[in-house]
Order: structure tokens, then sequence, then C-alpha cells
């Protein structure tokens, strides 16, 4: 009895000891980590593929009726689109005729991006931080940034061989350095457990002459550290001019990306710091 | 030697496959709006089935799996976790077979004090002050669930931790 209550000092003090050393220094663990996720991944990835297996299957047949009413009315859909399509291509073209003739780079949208399948999320409700089954091995670093369904989903926070941690925009520690698409105009985007339980990120940091309204297009910001510039955050809510200062506005922003059913995800390769046109390395 | 071994490696697989469900399976559920924390039964269990000692080694592999999952700093649910084994290990005294109520009441004492650790390192420490809006949206909730999986774990493990004690003595017994 007395024994191990020494023991639990002494593996106190050296947990109290770790915490201090690791936060300063998380390149330490490394190796741990690669030799844990050398074991963990495969398993992990098996039961996620087991058990989304079983549960695609018992949800297609629940949904097979619905599926054909809607294969009906999403091939009328199609017809429109294709319609819609055409239309834009030739804009497209004159755009890229345009811009060839102002000489801008268009830049946005062409990241190389590798694909990553969810195979594990969090033990609780309190992160929102999930784990890829692609890591250091596939070409995956540090601080690259992650999209799904058109929008932002997160950012790579730590890298294995074979696994990647991301923390998605809506945990409650992420920001986001962000501007309106119209505009220009930047602000901050913060996720909160709070809002999120409502389907919404904060938007704030913005000045009161700012041109934002509801409904703008919210994307990364040039002038963001980590984030490439032109990713789709979500779009801007409820934008009131603070009563506390009158100075500043804040809202809410409305995701791109639906969260609560992301199973694969996009993983841009590209580096804010290197920027797109440096990608040969 | 050979079933000691046996024992460790069952204990191991334990762990590994409480995480993997925790992590891969209850997510995929999309009915449920939080899901029970399965490391926390397992190591208050066999805390309190088994006392301290197991209890906070328990903790510690637990723990250390759950650190060098998360990529959070190291020992931060290790530190939880083995003064969790620990504590409950304390109870071992009023341990009885096939008595439940103490098990569900450590069950909840030990979801509210975990999550009250997570909302103060996490949360707090960043000016998140709301704490009646995380206790009822996050805490209670998972609490629930927590409380109604050990009433059907538990039985399991106690069946596990006496096939576990069965291996031990039957080796003790060769050795004599």
């Amino acid at each position: 009895m007395k024994n191990t209550r020494y023991v639990l000092f002494g593996l106190s003090v050296l947990c109290v000891c770790m915490i201090g050393i690791t936060t300063l220094n998380s390149g330490l663990l490394n190796p741990l980590r690669d030799a844990v996720g050398y074991v963990l991944v495969p398993i992990q990835s098996g039961i996620n593929r087991a058990g989304s297996g079983i549960y695609n299957e018992v949800r297609n047949l629940g949904t097979m009726k619905k599926a054909q009413k809607e294969n009906e009315a999403l091939k009328a859909r199609v017809d429109e689109l294709t319609e819609e399509n055409t239309r834009l291509r030739s804009e497209q073209q004159e755009l890229e005729r345009l811009r060839e003739l102002y000489e801008l780079d268009s830049q946005y949208m062409q990241y190389n991006k590798v694909g990553a399948r969810i195979i594990a999320k969090d033990t609780g409700s309190w992160f929102s931080v999930f784990r890829i089954d692609k890591g250091s091995d596939d070409g995956i670093m540090e601080n690259m940034n992650v999209i799904a369904g058109g929008g932002l989903v997160g950012i790579v926070t730590d890298v294995g061989a074979n696994y990647a941690t991301v923390r998605s925009i809506i945990d409650d520690s992420s920001r986001v350095s962000a501007m309106a698409q119209q505009s220009g105009d930047t602000c901050m985007v913060s996720g909160d457990l709070k809002l999120f339980n409502e389907g919404r990120l904060k938007l704030g940091y913005m000045e009161k002459d700012d041109d934002i309204k509801d409904g703008d297009m919210i994307v990364t910001s040039n002038i963001s550290e980590k984030f490439l510039p032109g990713l789709l955050i979500g779009y801007a809510t409820d934008i009131t001019v603070d009563y506390n200062d009158n100075l500043t506005k804040s809202g809410y922003v409305i995701p791109a990306a639906r969260f609560d059913r992301l199973q694969e995800v996009l993983v841009i390769t590209d580096l804010k710091n290197a920027g797109p046109e440096f990608n040969e390395q | 030697m050979n079933s000691s071994l046996k024992q460790i490696s069952l204990n191991l697989i334990l762990i590994i496959l409480a995480f993997s469900i925790q992590t891969c399976v209850f997510p995929l559920i999309p009915f449920l709006s939080a899901y029970p924390n399965l490391m926390l039964i397992l190591i208050f269990s066999f805390g309190f089935i088994r006392g301290s000692a197991s209890g906070m080694t328990y903790g510690l592999v637990a723990g250390l799996l759950m650190d060098l999952s998360s990529g959070g700093a190291l020992g931060f649910y290790t530190l939880f976790f083995i003064w969790m084994g620990y504590v409950n290990g304390i109870g071992t005294k009023y341990y009885y077979e096939d008595y439940i109520t103490l098990p569900l009441a450590l069950s909840a004492a030990n979801e509210l004090a975990y999550n009250l650790y997570l909302y103060v390192f996490g949360f707090l420490l960043r000016g998140r002050l709301s704490f009646g809006y995380y206790l009822i949206n996050n805490i209670l909730p998972e609490t629930i669930f927590t409380v109604v999986t050990t009433l059907a774990v538990y039985r399991v493990f106690l069946f596990i931790s006496r096939k576990m004690e069965e291996i031990g003595k039957r080796r003790d017994t060769t050795i004599v």
C-alpha cells in the first residue's frame, strides 16, 4: 500500500514534468507517436472500414426508396445543370481571356491535393480533432490545410509516419484569419464549442465600416500565416454592430463543410509559406 | 511466466479494443449526440475490482495511449488516469461481487471529475467561463451515456477480471 502511494507520486511528478517538456518541444515525442501509430492505425482503419461498411449497408437499405424518387428529380436537375454548365464554361473562357489580359495569376484552386479517410475521432465531445490515414510517408506535413465538400475543414497539427491529426476549424481553440470575398475586408473566424452546437462559427475583428454583409462568402485571407488564400470557409450571417463600443462588428459564419458527416477529406499539399508557385519540391 | 504474459497481453488487447471502439465506432453512429467514455469505465472498473496498483497500471497504459494519439502534451491524460485508478482502487474495500449501485455511483463521479479536469485545463484557462452551458450540453449527456454503459459493461469486465484471476491461480498451483 505504501509502495503504491510512492509510485503514484513519482508518476504524477513525472507526468507534470513531461507535460512541461512536451509543451515546449513536441518534436521529442515523434518516435513514440510513430510507434503507437504503427500498432494503432491498422486496427483503427480496419474497424473504421468494417464499421462504415455495415453502417452504409444498413443506410442503403433504408434510403433505397428515397433514392429512387431522388434519382428522378436529380435527372431533371442534371439537364438543368448541363445547360448551365455550358453557359458557365463559355463565361469561364471569357474570364480566362480577361485574366490573361490583366496578367492576373489565377492562383486559386490550383493546389495539389491528396485524399484521405478519417479513421478516428477524439474520445469525447470537448475537442473537434480527428485522425486521418495518411502521414509523412504520403507527404503530409504539419500546417497543411484540409478541405472537404468545398469548404475548409481544418489544419494538420501533428504528423506520424502513417497518420496525421487534424484540428477542425470548429474546435474551440481554432482561429482562422479570413476575409469577405467580395470586399476583401479582413476578419477572424473562430471556433466555439457553444456555437457549433447551433451549427455556427464566430466571426469577429471587423471594423464598423467594413463591407461585410449577411450572405457574403467568407474565405481564408491573404495575410493568414498558415492558411492558403481563397479557401471557402462559409457564409456570413447575423452581422451586427457591437453594442458596447459601436466601432466594431461581429457575427456568425455558417460553415460550408458538413462537419457531422465527414468521412473523406482532401489535404492540400501546398504549404502557405512555400506558395503555390514553388510546389515542385 | 507464460500465463502472466497471457494476462498482460489480454489486458493490453482490452485497452486497445476499448480505445478503438470509442474513437472509431461510436462516432459512426449518427443518432448519438454524446458517447460513453469506455476508457474511463475500463480504468475505474479494474481499479475498483482489483485494487489501487492495478488501477494505476491500467490508468498509466490507457493514459499514455490517449496522450500519444491525441497530439497534445504527453502526460495530460496519464496524470488524471493514474490518479483515477488509484483513488478508485481505495474503494476495493467496499467491493462486493454482484453489487452494482456503487460502481454506478463511482462511474458518475469519475465522469464528472474527468470532464471537470478537461474543462478547467482545456477551456477555463482560455477564458471560457460559461460552465453552466458546458455542464448541460457536454458533461451531463456524456455522464448519462457512461453510467448507462457501465450498467451493461461492468459485469462483462467483472467476468473478464475473474477469468484472469483464474489464469493467475492456475499458474500458482502448477508451480506448487
